[in-house]
Protein backbone atom coordinates (compact mmCIF):
# COMPACT_ATOMS: atom_id res chain seq x y z
CA UNK A 1 0.00 0.00 0.00
CA UNK A 2 2.98 2.33 0.20
CA UNK A 3 2.97 2.31 -3.61
CA UNK A 4 -0.65 3.35 -3.51
CA UNK A 5 0.12 6.18 -1.08
CA UNK A 6 3.02 7.43 -3.25
CA UNK A 7 0.77 7.29 -6.31
CA UNK A 8 -2.07 9.20 -4.63
CA UNK A 9 0.42 11.76 -3.37
CA UNK A 10 1.85 12.49 -6.84
CA UNK A 11 -1.18 11.68 -8.99
CA UNK A 12 -2.36 15.24 -9.55
CA UNK A 13 1.12 16.51 -10.49
CA UNK A 14 1.75 13.53 -12.74
CA UNK A 15 -1.57 13.71 -14.61
CA UNK A 16 -1.26 17.49 -15.08
CA UNK A 17 2.31 17.13 -16.42
CA UNK A 18 1.43 14.21 -18.69
CA UNK A 19 -1.60 16.01 -20.11
CA UNK A 20 0.36 19.18 -20.80
CA UNK A 21 3.29 17.38 -22.41
CA UNK A 22 1.11 15.08 -24.51
CA UNK A 23 -1.16 17.88 -25.66
CA UNK A 24 1.80 20.03 -26.58
CA UNK A 25 3.50 17.25 -28.56
CA UNK A 26 0.26 16.16 -30.18
CA UNK A 27 -0.61 19.66 -31.40
CA UNK A 28 2.94 20.46 -32.47
CA UNK A 29 3.32 17.40 -34.59
CA UNK A 30 -0.27 17.44 -35.86
CA UNK A 31 0.50 20.74 -37.54
CA UNK A 32 3.80 19.46 -38.86
CA UNK A 33 3.00 16.04 -40.33
CA UNK A 34 2.63 17.57 -43.78
CA UNK A 35 6.32 18.40 -43.67
CA UNK A 36 7.30 14.75 -43.70
CA UNK A 37 8.23 14.36 -47.32
CA UNK A 38 11.44 12.79 -48.61
CA UNK A 39 12.78 16.09 -49.89
CA UNK A 40 12.08 17.80 -46.54
CA UNK A 41 13.63 15.10 -44.38
CA UNK A 42 16.17 17.37 -42.68
CA UNK A 43 13.49 20.00 -41.98
CA UNK A 44 11.26 17.41 -40.35
CA UNK A 45 14.12 16.01 -38.35
CA UNK A 46 14.93 19.54 -37.23
CA UNK A 47 11.31 19.93 -36.13
CA UNK A 48 11.59 16.75 -34.07
CA UNK A 49 14.78 18.09 -32.51
CA UNK A 50 13.01 21.36 -31.63
CA UNK A 51 10.13 19.33 -30.16
CA UNK A 52 12.68 17.52 -28.01
CA UNK A 53 14.15 20.82 -26.78
CA UNK A 54 10.74 22.20 -25.81
CA UNK A 55 9.78 18.90 -24.27
CA UNK A 56 13.02 18.79 -22.26
CA UNK A 57 12.15 22.11 -20.59
CA UNK A 58 8.68 20.91 -19.61
CA UNK A 59 9.82 17.39 -18.70
CA UNK A 60 12.55 18.68 -16.37
CA UNK A 61 10.15 21.08 -14.63
CA UNK A 62 7.66 18.21 -14.27
CA UNK A 63 10.37 15.88 -12.93
CA UNK A 64 11.40 18.50 -10.38
CA UNK A 65 7.77 18.75 -9.23
CA UNK A 66 7.53 14.94 -9.04
CA UNK A 67 10.71 14.91 -6.95
CA UNK A 68 9.04 17.10 -4.34
CA UNK A 69 7.17 15.55 -1.42
CA UNK A 70 8.29 12.66 0.74
CA UNK A 71 8.71 12.42 4.46
CA UNK A 72 10.47 15.78 4.93
CA UNK A 73 7.60 17.52 3.19
CA UNK A 74 5.25 15.54 5.42
CA UNK A 75 6.95 17.16 8.39
CA UNK A 76 5.84 20.53 7.02
CA UNK A 77 2.23 19.42 6.63
CA UNK A 78 2.23 17.54 9.95
CA UNK A 79 1.86 13.91 8.83
CA UNK A 80 5.46 12.68 9.26
CA UNK A 81 4.91 11.32 12.80
CA UNK A 82 1.81 9.45 11.62
CA UNK A 83 3.71 7.90 8.70
CA UNK A 84 6.74 6.97 10.80
CA UNK A 85 4.58 5.28 13.42
CA UNK A 86 3.80 2.47 10.95
CA UNK A 87 6.01 -0.64 11.11
CA UNK A 88 7.98 0.36 8.03
CA UNK A 89 11.62 1.40 7.69
CA UNK A 90 12.49 4.86 6.41
CA UNK A 91 14.55 3.26 3.66
CA UNK A 92 11.52 1.37 2.37
CA UNK A 93 9.39 4.51 2.50
CA UNK A 94 11.98 6.42 0.49
CA UNK A 95 12.71 3.63 -2.00
CA UNK A 96 9.03 3.15 -2.81
CA UNK A 97 8.55 6.86 -3.23
CA UNK A 98 11.54 6.96 -5.59
CA UNK A 99 10.28 3.92 -7.49
CA UNK A 100 6.92 5.54 -8.16
CA UNK A 101 8.56 8.87 -9.07
CA UNK A 102 11.00 7.21 -11.49
CA UNK A 103 8.23 5.24 -13.16
CA UNK A 104 6.19 8.41 -13.60
CA UNK A 105 9.25 10.24 -14.98
CA UNK A 106 9.85 7.48 -17.53
CA UNK A 107 6.19 7.56 -18.60
CA UNK A 108 6.39 11.35 -18.97
CA UNK A 109 9.39 10.93 -21.27
CA UNK A 110 8.01 8.08 -23.36
CA UNK A 111 4.27 8.74 -23.76
CA UNK A 112 4.56 12.09 -25.61
CA UNK A 113 6.88 10.49 -28.16
CA UNK A 114 4.45 7.59 -28.52
CA UNK A 115 1.75 10.16 -29.22
CA UNK A 116 3.96 11.75 -31.87
CA UNK A 117 4.48 8.34 -33.50
CA UNK A 118 0.75 7.61 -33.30
CA UNK A 119 -0.23 10.92 -34.91
CA UNK A 120 2.23 10.50 -37.75
CA UNK A 121 1.02 6.94 -38.22
CA UNK A 122 -2.58 8.22 -38.32
CA UNK A 123 -1.56 10.73 -40.97
CA UNK A 124 -0.09 7.78 -42.93
CA UNK A 125 3.39 9.22 -42.70
CA UNK A 126 4.74 7.07 -39.88
CA UNK A 127 7.86 8.06 -37.98
CA UNK A 128 9.98 5.06 -37.17
CA UNK A 129 10.56 4.37 -33.50
CA UNK A 130 14.21 3.70 -34.30
CA UNK A 131 14.37 7.23 -35.65
CA UNK A 132 13.06 9.06 -32.55
CA UNK A 133 13.78 6.44 -29.87
CA UNK A 134 17.00 8.24 -29.03
CA UNK A 135 15.10 11.29 -27.76
CA UNK A 136 13.10 9.77 -24.89
CA UNK A 137 16.18 7.71 -23.99
CA UNK A 138 18.37 10.82 -23.66
CA UNK A 139 15.59 12.84 -22.05
CA UNK A 140 14.93 10.28 -19.32
CA UNK A 141 18.51 9.18 -18.63
CA UNK A 142 19.87 12.76 -18.61
CA UNK A 143 16.81 14.24 -16.97
CA UNK A 144 17.07 11.78 -14.08
CA UNK A 145 19.95 13.92 -12.82
CA UNK A 146 17.48 16.78 -12.36
CA UNK A 147 14.89 14.46 -10.80
CA UNK A 148 17.51 13.14 -8.35
CA UNK A 149 18.61 16.70 -7.59
CA UNK A 150 15.01 17.61 -6.76
CA UNK A 151 14.61 14.51 -4.54
CA UNK A 152 17.84 15.38 -2.70
CA UNK A 153 16.69 18.96 -2.12
CA UNK A 154 13.29 17.77 -0.90
CA UNK A 155 15.06 15.39 1.53
CA UNK A 156 17.16 18.19 2.98
CA UNK A 157 14.98 21.29 2.86
CA UNK A 158 11.72 21.72 4.76
CA UNK A 159 8.97 24.06 3.70
CA UNK A 160 6.10 23.87 1.28
CA UNK A 161 7.57 26.39 -1.17
CA UNK A 162 11.25 26.65 -0.30
CA UNK A 163 12.13 23.12 -1.50
CA UNK A 164 10.65 23.51 -5.04
CA UNK A 165 12.03 27.06 -5.30
CA UNK A 166 15.55 25.88 -4.40
CA UNK A 167 15.30 22.83 -6.69
CA UNK A 168 14.21 24.88 -9.71
CA UNK A 169 16.90 27.46 -8.91
CA UNK A 170 19.51 24.69 -8.81
CA UNK A 171 18.36 23.33 -12.18
CA UNK A 172 18.91 26.71 -13.83
CA UNK A 173 22.12 27.46 -11.93
CA UNK A 174 23.71 24.09 -12.65
CA UNK A 175 22.78 24.39 -16.34
CA UNK A 176 24.30 27.87 -16.61
CA UNK A 177 27.49 26.87 -14.76
CA UNK A 178 28.00 23.61 -16.66
CA UNK A 179 27.24 25.23 -20.01
CA UNK A 180 29.67 28.07 -19.35
CA UNK A 181 32.63 26.24 -17.86
CA UNK A 182 32.16 22.47 -18.11
CA UNK A 183 30.33 22.04 -21.37
CA UNK A 184 31.24 18.33 -21.71
CA UNK A 185 29.31 17.74 -18.48
CA UNK A 186 26.27 19.80 -19.46
CA UNK A 187 23.33 17.52 -18.66
CA UNK A 188 20.90 19.82 -20.44
CA UNK A 189 22.74 19.41 -23.76
CA UNK A 190 22.87 15.65 -23.14
CA UNK A 191 19.14 15.42 -22.44
CA UNK A 192 18.12 17.40 -25.52
CA UNK A 193 20.45 15.36 -27.74
CA UNK A 194 22.57 18.40 -28.66
CA UNK A 195 25.82 16.42 -28.18
CA UNK A 196 24.79 13.57 -30.46
CA UNK A 197 22.76 15.09 -33.28
CA UNK A 198 24.30 16.04 -36.58
CA UNK A 199 23.18 19.65 -37.13
CA UNK A 200 22.82 19.15 -40.89
CA UNK A 201 20.76 15.96 -41.01
CA UNK A 202 19.44 16.18 -37.41
CA UNK A 203 20.05 12.46 -37.00
CA UNK A 204 22.28 10.56 -34.60
CA UNK A 205 25.93 11.17 -35.41
CA UNK A 206 28.36 8.53 -34.28
CA UNK A 207 27.88 5.79 -31.70
CA UNK A 208 24.98 5.45 -29.30
CA UNK A 209 25.76 7.52 -26.16
CA UNK A 210 26.18 4.65 -23.69
CA UNK A 211 28.92 6.39 -21.70
CA UNK A 212 26.90 9.60 -21.22
CA UNK A 213 23.92 7.51 -20.16
CA UNK A 214 26.05 5.65 -17.65
CA UNK A 215 27.54 8.84 -16.20
CA UNK A 216 24.12 10.53 -15.87
CA UNK A 217 22.40 7.54 -14.26
CA UNK A 218 25.42 7.08 -11.99
CA UNK A 219 25.23 10.70 -10.82
CA UNK A 220 21.46 10.38 -10.32
CA UNK A 221 21.90 7.16 -8.32
CA UNK A 222 24.47 8.81 -6.04
CA UNK A 223 22.10 11.69 -5.30
CA UNK A 224 19.19 9.30 -4.65
CA UNK A 225 21.33 7.24 -2.25
CA UNK A 226 22.38 10.46 -0.48
CA UNK A 227 18.72 11.50 -0.16
CA UNK A 228 17.85 8.12 1.39
CA UNK A 229 20.72 8.47 3.85
CA UNK A 230 19.58 12.01 4.73
CA UNK A 231 16.07 10.74 5.51
CA UNK A 232 17.44 7.88 7.64
CA UNK A 233 19.48 10.24 9.83
CA UNK A 234 16.91 12.98 10.27
CA UNK A 235 14.78 13.77 13.33
CA UNK A 236 11.07 14.35 12.70
CA UNK B 1 13.95 -4.35 30.96
CA UNK B 2 11.26 -5.18 33.50
CA UNK B 3 8.68 -7.54 31.95
CA UNK B 4 5.85 -5.85 33.84
CA UNK B 5 6.52 -2.57 32.10
CA UNK B 6 5.22 -1.51 28.71
CA UNK B 7 7.58 1.47 28.58
CA UNK B 8 10.84 1.94 30.41
CA UNK B 9 13.43 4.63 29.78
CA UNK B 10 16.87 4.96 31.27
CA UNK B 11 18.26 8.52 31.53
CA UNK B 12 16.80 9.29 28.13
CA UNK B 13 17.96 12.70 26.90
CA UNK B 14 17.28 14.82 23.84
CA UNK B 15 19.33 17.91 23.19
CA UNK B 16 18.50 20.48 20.49
CA UNK B 17 21.51 22.79 20.35
CA UNK B 18 21.75 24.40 23.79
CA UNK B 19 18.26 23.27 24.81
CA UNK B 20 17.61 19.98 26.60
CA UNK B 21 14.08 19.07 25.57
CA UNK B 22 14.22 15.85 27.60
CA UNK B 23 16.69 15.56 30.44
CA UNK B 24 17.77 12.17 31.80
CA UNK B 25 14.22 10.85 31.85
CA UNK B 26 13.72 7.54 33.61
CA UNK B 27 10.12 6.64 33.02
CA UNK B 28 8.24 3.48 33.94
CA UNK B 29 4.83 2.72 32.48
CA UNK B 30 3.22 -0.50 33.75
CA UNK B 31 1.38 -2.83 31.38
CA UNK B 32 -2.42 -2.93 31.18
CA UNK B 33 -2.87 0.37 32.98
CA UNK B 34 -3.81 3.87 31.89
CA UNK B 35 -0.91 6.25 32.48
CA UNK B 36 -1.30 9.98 31.95
CA UNK B 37 1.69 12.02 30.87
CA UNK B 38 1.29 15.61 32.03
CA UNK B 39 3.35 18.70 31.47
CA UNK B 40 3.19 22.25 30.24
CA UNK B 41 3.60 23.11 26.56
CA UNK B 42 7.22 22.42 25.61
CA UNK B 43 7.85 20.28 28.69
CA UNK B 44 9.13 17.41 26.55
CA UNK B 45 6.07 15.14 26.30
CA UNK B 46 5.87 14.89 22.51
CA UNK B 47 9.66 14.62 22.18
CA UNK B 48 9.64 11.71 24.64
CA UNK B 49 6.91 9.93 22.69
CA UNK B 50 8.76 10.53 19.40
CA UNK B 51 11.94 9.05 20.87
CA UNK B 52 10.02 5.96 21.99
CA UNK B 53 8.82 5.42 18.42
CA UNK B 54 12.18 6.29 16.75
CA UNK B 55 10.67 9.31 15.05
CA UNK B 56 13.38 11.31 16.82
CA UNK B 57 16.66 9.78 17.96
CA UNK B 58 17.80 10.25 21.58
CA UNK B 59 20.98 12.24 22.24
CA UNK B 60 21.84 9.80 25.03
CA UNK B 61 20.24 7.18 27.24
CA UNK B 62 17.96 4.46 26.02
CA UNK B 63 14.59 2.85 26.54
CA UNK B 64 12.42 -0.19 25.92
CA UNK B 65 8.88 -0.38 24.60
CA UNK B 66 7.11 -3.74 24.91
CA UNK B 67 10.50 -5.30 25.60
CA UNK B 68 12.10 -3.95 22.41
CA UNK B 69 15.00 -1.56 22.62
CA UNK B 70 14.07 1.76 21.03
CA UNK B 71 17.51 2.58 19.62
CA UNK B 72 17.64 -0.57 17.51
CA UNK B 73 15.94 0.24 14.18
CA UNK B 74 14.72 -3.27 13.44
CA UNK B 75 13.50 -3.93 17.01
CA UNK B 76 11.74 -0.57 16.99
CA UNK B 77 10.04 -1.42 13.70
CA UNK B 78 8.88 -4.76 15.14
CA UNK B 79 7.60 -3.00 18.24
CA UNK B 80 5.56 -0.54 16.15
CA UNK B 81 3.45 -3.48 14.92
CA UNK B 82 1.98 -3.61 18.42
CA UNK B 83 1.79 0.11 19.11
CA UNK B 84 -0.84 2.55 17.94
CA UNK B 85 0.00 6.24 18.06
CA UNK B 86 -2.44 9.11 17.74
CA UNK B 87 -0.35 12.19 16.96
CA UNK B 88 -0.84 15.57 18.56
CA UNK B 89 -2.42 17.51 15.69
CA UNK B 90 -4.24 14.45 14.23
CA UNK B 91 -2.99 15.19 10.72
CA UNK B 92 -3.50 12.35 8.27
CA UNK B 93 -3.12 12.32 4.49
CA UNK B 94 -5.30 15.11 3.13
CA UNK B 95 -5.28 13.65 -0.41
CA UNK B 96 -6.95 10.39 0.67
CA UNK B 97 -10.59 9.70 1.40
CA UNK B 98 -11.61 8.20 4.73
CA UNK B 99 -12.03 4.84 3.01
CA UNK B 100 -8.57 5.00 1.39
CA UNK B 101 -7.06 5.99 4.71
CA UNK B 102 -8.59 2.97 6.44
CA UNK B 103 -7.53 0.64 3.61
CA UNK B 104 -4.00 2.02 3.78
CA UNK B 105 -3.66 1.58 7.57
CA UNK B 106 -5.29 -1.87 7.50
CA UNK B 107 -2.65 -3.17 5.09
CA UNK B 108 0.06 -2.99 7.79
CA UNK B 109 -1.69 -5.13 10.41
CA UNK B 110 -2.64 -8.76 9.99
CA UNK B 111 -4.88 -8.68 13.07
CA UNK B 112 -6.94 -5.67 12.01
CA UNK B 113 -10.36 -5.79 13.68
CA UNK B 114 -12.98 -5.37 10.96
CA UNK B 115 -15.82 -5.50 13.46
CA UNK B 116 -14.30 -2.78 15.57
CA UNK B 117 -13.69 -0.72 12.43
CA UNK B 118 -17.37 -1.00 11.45
CA UNK B 119 -18.55 -0.21 14.96
CA UNK B 120 -16.34 2.88 15.26
CA UNK B 121 -17.26 4.06 11.76
CA UNK B 122 -20.90 3.96 12.77
CA UNK B 123 -20.30 5.47 16.19
CA UNK B 124 -18.12 8.31 14.89
CA UNK B 125 -20.32 8.84 11.81
CA UNK B 126 -17.31 9.13 9.53
CA UNK B 127 -18.16 9.68 5.84
CA UNK B 128 -16.23 7.02 3.92
CA UNK B 129 -16.16 8.81 0.58
CA UNK B 130 -15.12 12.20 1.91
CA UNK B 131 -11.57 13.47 1.45
CA UNK B 132 -9.65 13.87 4.68
CA UNK B 133 -8.90 17.51 3.85
CA UNK B 134 -12.64 18.22 3.97
CA UNK B 135 -13.02 16.81 7.50
CA UNK B 136 -13.25 19.04 10.57
CA UNK B 137 -10.54 18.70 13.22
CA UNK B 138 -12.94 16.74 15.42
CA UNK B 139 -13.70 14.30 12.61
CA UNK B 140 -9.99 13.95 11.85
CA UNK B 141 -9.39 13.11 15.49
CA UNK B 142 -12.09 10.44 15.31
CA UNK B 143 -10.53 9.00 12.17
CA UNK B 144 -7.11 8.90 13.85
CA UNK B 145 -8.68 7.13 16.83
CA UNK B 146 -10.40 4.61 14.60
CA UNK B 147 -7.10 3.84 12.84
CA UNK B 148 -5.41 3.38 16.21
CA UNK B 149 -8.08 1.30 17.92
CA UNK B 150 -9.04 -1.00 15.05
CA UNK B 151 -5.54 -2.46 14.85
CA UNK B 152 -5.86 -3.99 18.33
CA UNK B 153 -2.56 -2.71 19.72
CA UNK B 154 -0.83 -3.85 22.89
CA UNK B 155 0.11 -0.24 23.60
CA UNK B 156 -1.93 2.82 22.70
CA UNK B 157 -0.07 6.13 22.78
CA UNK B 158 -2.24 9.21 22.51
CA UNK B 159 -0.84 12.73 22.31
CA UNK B 160 -3.53 15.11 23.56
CA UNK B 161 -6.35 12.99 22.16
CA UNK B 162 -9.30 15.13 23.24
CA UNK B 163 -8.00 18.35 21.73
CA UNK B 164 -10.55 19.73 19.28
CA UNK B 165 -13.35 17.38 20.29
CA UNK B 166 -16.81 18.43 21.45
CA UNK B 167 -18.00 17.25 24.90
CA UNK B 168 -20.00 14.31 23.48
CA UNK B 169 -17.01 13.12 21.46
CA UNK B 170 -14.72 13.51 24.48
CA UNK B 171 -17.09 11.28 26.42
CA UNK B 172 -16.99 8.68 23.64
CA UNK B 173 -13.20 8.92 23.50
CA UNK B 174 -12.77 8.40 27.24
CA UNK B 175 -15.10 5.43 27.11
CA UNK B 176 -13.09 3.92 24.24
CA UNK B 177 -9.88 4.38 26.23
CA UNK B 178 -11.42 2.68 29.26
CA UNK B 179 -12.74 -0.15 27.05
CA UNK B 180 -9.31 -0.59 25.47
CA UNK B 181 -7.62 -0.72 28.87
CA UNK B 182 -10.15 -3.21 30.18
CA UNK B 183 -9.34 -5.52 27.27
CA UNK B 184 -5.66 -5.51 28.24
CA UNK B 185 -4.32 -2.61 26.20
CA UNK B 186 -1.76 -0.38 27.91
CA UNK B 187 -2.67 3.28 27.43
CA UNK B 188 -0.12 6.08 27.67
CA UNK B 189 -1.58 9.49 26.95
CA UNK B 190 -0.58 13.10 27.26
CA UNK B 191 -3.20 15.67 28.08
CA UNK B 192 -3.77 19.17 29.40
CA UNK B 193 -7.24 18.24 30.63
CA UNK B 194 -6.70 17.34 34.28
CA UNK B 195 -10.35 16.44 34.78
CA UNK B 196 -10.09 13.76 32.07
CA UNK B 197 -6.93 12.40 33.62
CA UNK B 198 -8.57 12.19 37.04
CA UNK B 199 -11.47 10.29 35.52
CA UNK B 200 -9.59 7.58 33.67
CA UNK B 201 -5.92 7.37 34.66
CA UNK B 202 -4.42 4.79 37.01
CA UNK B 203 -1.04 6.49 37.08
CA UNK B 204 0.30 9.98 36.48
CA UNK B 205 3.72 11.11 35.30
CA UNK B 206 4.46 14.84 35.38
CA UNK B 207 7.33 16.15 33.30
CA UNK B 208 8.68 19.67 33.44
CA UNK B 209 11.58 21.18 31.51
CA UNK B 210 12.46 17.67 30.38
CA UNK B 211 12.70 16.29 33.96
CA UNK B 212 10.33 13.73 35.41
CA UNK B 213 8.89 15.41 38.53
CA UNK B 214 6.14 13.03 39.58
CA UNK B 215 5.61 9.35 38.82
CA UNK B 216 2.91 7.85 40.98
CA UNK B 217 -0.57 6.41 40.99
CA UNK B 218 -3.63 8.62 41.15
CA UNK B 219 -4.66 6.81 44.34
CA UNK B 220 -1.31 7.66 45.90
CA UNK B 221 -1.82 11.33 45.06
CA UNK B 222 -5.24 11.27 46.73
CA UNK B 223 -3.86 9.35 49.70
CA UNK B 224 -0.46 10.94 50.25
CA UNK B 225 -0.58 14.59 49.26
CA UNK B 226 -1.87 17.10 51.80
CA UNK B 227 -2.02 20.87 51.97
CA UNK B 228 -1.09 22.08 55.49
CA UNK B 229 -1.95 25.67 56.22
CA UNK B 230 -0.38 27.26 59.29
CA UNK B 231 -1.86 30.54 60.56
CA UNK B 232 -0.06 32.90 62.95
CA UNK B 233 -1.03 35.93 65.04
CA UNK B 234 1.57 38.13 63.44
CA UNK B 235 3.66 37.75 60.34
CA UNK B 236 4.60 34.16 59.60
CA UNK B 237 8.03 33.22 60.95
CA UNK B 238 10.83 32.26 58.58
CA UNK B 239 10.86 28.61 57.63
CA UNK B 240 13.65 26.45 56.34
CA UNK B 241 13.24 25.74 52.60
CA UNK B 242 14.27 22.15 53.30
CA UNK B 243 11.52 21.48 55.82
CA UNK B 244 11.45 17.65 56.11
CA UNK B 245 8.65 15.88 54.23
CA UNK B 246 7.56 19.05 52.47
CA UNK B 247 7.61 19.39 48.72
CA UNK B 248 6.69 23.04 48.50
CA UNK B 249 6.43 26.03 50.87
CA UNK B 250 4.56 29.27 50.26
CA UNK B 251 4.61 32.12 52.80
CA UNK B 252 2.04 34.87 52.53
CA UNK B 253 1.45 37.42 55.34
CA UNK B 254 0.27 35.52 58.41
CA UNK B 255 0.07 32.17 56.69
CA UNK B 256 2.40 29.44 55.59
CA UNK B 257 1.10 26.84 53.15
CA UNK B 258 2.98 23.55 52.93
CA UNK B 259 2.51 20.83 50.36
CA UNK B 260 3.39 17.61 52.12
CA UNK B 261 3.82 14.19 50.61
CA UNK B 262 3.52 10.89 52.48
CA UNK B 263 4.27 12.29 55.93
CA UNK B 264 1.57 14.89 56.61
CA UNK B 265 1.20 13.86 60.27
CA UNK B 266 4.93 14.18 60.92
CA UNK B 267 4.99 17.55 59.18
CA UNK B 268 2.10 18.76 61.33
CA UNK B 269 3.97 17.65 64.45
CA UNK B 270 7.08 19.53 63.37
CA UNK B 271 5.05 22.57 62.36
CA UNK B 272 3.48 22.79 65.82
CA UNK B 273 6.94 23.73 67.14
CA UNK B 274 6.48 27.02 65.28
CA UNK B 275 3.44 27.74 67.53
CA UNK B 276 0.83 28.51 64.89
CA UNK B 277 -2.60 29.64 66.06
CA UNK B 278 -4.22 27.10 63.80
CA UNK B 279 -3.23 24.17 61.59
CA UNK B 280 -5.49 23.09 58.77
CA UNK B 281 -4.88 19.88 56.79
CA UNK B 282 -6.78 19.47 53.52
CA UNK B 283 -6.57 16.90 50.73
CA UNK B 284 -5.00 17.94 47.45
CA UNK B 285 -6.33 17.13 43.99
CA UNK B 286 -4.30 16.39 40.86
CA UNK B 287 -4.74 19.91 39.51
CA UNK B 288 -3.04 21.35 42.60
CA UNK B 289 -0.24 18.80 42.54
CA UNK B 290 0.33 19.53 38.85
CA UNK B 291 0.30 23.30 39.27
CA UNK B 292 2.58 23.20 42.29
CA UNK B 293 4.96 20.81 40.57
CA UNK B 294 5.38 22.85 37.43
CA UNK B 295 5.35 26.21 39.27
CA UNK B 296 7.93 25.00 41.70
CA UNK B 297 10.48 24.28 38.99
Amino acid sequence: MLWYKAWLETRARFVASLSTLTLFCGLFVHHAVGMMRPEWKADFNRLLYITQEFMAIMWILSAVLLGMGGIVHEKTVGTSSFTLSFPVSRTRLQVIRLGVGLLEAVILGVVPWMVICAISWGAQMPIRVTHVGLYPWLLVSGGLVYYAMAVLVSSLVEGEYSAPAIAIGLVFLSTIILDSWFRRLDVWRFATGDFYIDKKTFELAGDFPWLGTLVCTGAATLMLVASTRAVQCRDF
Amino acid sequence: MNEGLAIETNVLTKQYGQVRAVNQLSLRVPREQITAFLGRNGAGKSTTIKMLLAITSPSSGTGWVLGKIIRDASQNREMRRDVAYVVEDKQVYSYMTVEQMIRFARSFYADWQNEKESRLLKQFQLPLRQKVKALSKGMRTKLALLLALARQPQLLILDEPSEGLDPVSIEELLQEIINAASSGVTVFFSSHQISEVERIADRVCIIDHGHLRVDTSLDAIRREYRRITLSFDGNAPPISPSFPGVQQIKTSGRQIALLARESADAVVELARDMHPTSVEVTPVDLREVFLETVKES
